[in-house]
C-alpha cells in the first residue's frame, strides 16, 4: 500500500484533509496534493500517481482543463472527480474529458471507501 | 432541495454508463416533454397507468391524453393543466432513459422515489424543530422591494437557512436585509456565481467569530485564527453555492458557474450593484451575509 500514490487536487487546504482522513481509514496514506488545476498537472507528471481526486472549481486552471491535460499526457490516468457543483454542463465535461466518476460533496467516507476499493482490488 | 444532479445519481448507481449519459445529456435539449412523464410527475398518475395507457395505444390510434380520459385517468382539466406544467430536468432525462429502453417507467417512478428521499427531503429531514424554525425565520422574512427576481433569491436564502441549520446549529436569527451601496468589512470571504443568474456572494464577520463558525463546520475545536478558519468560511461558501447550482440545474434548466471562493482584502466590499446585507446573528456571533446581484437573463 505503500507505493500506492494519491494525488488529491482541490484549492481548499479543508477539502484536502477531510479527503485524506476518508482515504487514509482504508489504509492509503501516500499523498501528493495540489491546490489549483496547473499544480495538479505539473504534480501528476512529475509522480504519474495511482489515482487523482479532483475539484471542479480551482484557480488558475479548473478541474475539467485539469483533466483534459492530464488524460492528454496519460491516458490511463485514473481521475475521480469530487464537487459541491453539479450542473449538467459540468458533469458532461468532466465525463468527457475522462473523469471515472464524479462524488457529490458533502461526501460520505463509505462513498470515498467504495472508490478506494474499486480501483485498487486484487493489486 | 437536491444536493446532487439525477444523472449523477444514475451514473453512481450503475443504471447509466457515462458514455450513455453523455448522450442523454445532448439530445435532452429538443426532447420534448410527454404526457405521460408530466402525469407522473404532478401524481395525476401512476407509472403502471401510463404504461397501460401505452399499451393500449397500440391498439387504438388515439393521443395519450384522449385514451387517459377515456380510461378514467385524467380529466380534461388535468390534461391542459399538465400541458402547461415545467417538467424538472431529472424528469426529462428520465423520459429519455424510457424512450431508449434502459429503463421502464416503474423503475423510473422507483429511482425518483429513491433519488428524492436520499437527495432531497434528507437535509429538510432536519428535526421538527428545526424545519419550523426555519419555517418561522421565513415567514418574518422580508425582502427588499427593489431586489430583482425575488423568487430566486427567496429560494437561495431558504437554501442559505438550512444549510446554516444543517452545518453550523439552530441557535441564529436574522434581521431585515439593508440595502447598501458598498459594505465595510471585516474577515470577509466572498464568492463570485456566473451564468444567466450572475451573482457575488460573500460572509463577512469578526475573526473570534469565524473560529467558532469553523470549529462548528469542521466538528473539530479550532483555538486560533488559522488557514483552517479561512478554508472553512470559504469551504461552507463553496458548498452552499454549490447546492444552489444544483437547485437551478434541475428547477430552472439553468447553468451556474462557480468562481473559486476566496478573502476579500480590501476594506470595503463594493460591486457596480447595490448591495444587500443580511445580518446572521448567532449566539457566538453575527456573521453578515452579503450578496449583490449583477445580471439576471430571463
Amino acid at each position: 500500500m505503500e507505493n500506492v500514490k494519491i494525488l488529491i487536487c482541490d484549492d481548499s487546504i479543508l477539502a484536502r484533509k477531510q479527503l485524506k482522513d476518508a482515504i487514509a481509514t482504508c489504509g492509503y496514506d501516500n499523498f501528493l496534493e495540489a491546490s489549483n488545476g496547473q499544480e495538479a498537472i505539473d504534480t501528476y507528471k512529475e509522480h504519474k500517481p495511482d489515482l487523482v481526486f479532483v475539484d471542479i472549481v480551482m484557480p488558475i486552471k479548473d478541474g475539467v482543463e485539469a483533466i483534459h491535460e492530464i488524460r492528454e499526457f496519460d491516458p490511463t490516468a485514473h481521475i475521480i472527480v469530487v464537487s459541491s457543483v453539479g450542473t449538467q454542463t459540468q458533469l458532461k465535461n468532466a465525463i468527457m474529458e475522462g473523469a471515472r466518476d464524479f462524488v457529490q460533496k458533502p461526501f460520505s467516507t463509505s462513498s470515498i471507501k467504495d472508490i478506494i476499493r474499486a480501483r485498487f482490488e486484487g493489486r | 432541495m437536491h444536493t446532487q444532479f439525477f444523472g449523477n445519481f444514475l451514473l453512481n448507481k450503475g443504471i447509466i454508463s457515462p458514455e450513455q449519459l453523455v448522450e442523454i445529456l445532448k439530445i435532452q435539449s429538443t426532447t420534448h416533454k410527454r404526457l405521460g412523464t408530466l402525469a407522473i410527475h404532478a401524481g395525476y398518475m401512476s407509472a403502471s397507468e401510463v404504461e397501460d395507457v401505452f399499451v393500449t395505444q397500440t391498439h387504438y390510434d388515439k393521443r395519450f391524453g384522449e385514451l387517459a380520459i377515456e380510461l378514467g385517468y385524467l380529466t380534461e382539466a388535468q390534461v391542459n393543466e399538465l400541458l402547461a406544467l415545467q417538467l424538472p430536468n431529472y424528469m426529462l432525462l428520465g423520459q429519455i432513459l424510457i424512450d431508449k429502453q434502459i429503463i421502464s417507467h416503474v423503475e423510473l417512478e422507483d429511482l425518483i422515489t429513491e433519488y428524492k428521499s436520499v437527495y432531497e427531503i434528507y437535509d429538510l429531514e432536519l428535526m421538527e424543530e428545526q424545519k419550523h424554525m426555519v419555517d418561522k425565520l421565513l415567514a418574518d422574512f422580508y425582502l427588499p422591494e427593489d431586489l430583482p427576481h425575488a423568487e430566486y433569491i427567496l429560494s437561495y436564502i431558504t437554501l442559505l437557512f438550512n444549510d446554516l441549520v444543517r452545518f453550523i446549529g439552530e441557535d441564529f436569527t436574522t434581521l431585515n436585509i439593508i440595502t447598501l451601496p458598498e459594505v465595510p468589512t471585516n474577515f470577509c470571504i466572498f464568492q463570485q456565481v456566473e451564468g444567466s443568474f450572475s451573482f457575488m456572494s460573500a460572509l463577512d464577520t469578526d475573526r473570534e467569530t469565524a473560529i467558532t463558525f469553523a470549529s462548528r463546520y469542521m466538528e473539530e475545536e479550532l483555538y486560533e485564527f488559522d488557514e483552517y478558519v479561512s478554508a472553512s468560511m470559504e469551504d461552507f461558501l463553496n458548498l452552499h453555492n454549490g447546492l444552489y447550482s444544483v437547485n437551478m440545474s434541475n428547477d430552472y434548466s439553468m447553468e451556474l458557474h462557480l468562481q473559486p471562493p476566496a478573502e476579500h482584502k480590501e476594506e470595503l466590499l463594493a460591486t457596480d450593484y447595490p448591495s444587500y446585507l443580511l445580518p446572521i446573528i448567532f449566539s457566538f456571533g453575527t456573521i453578515n451575509f452579503i450578496f449583490s446581484v449583477e445580471k439576471i437573463e430571463e
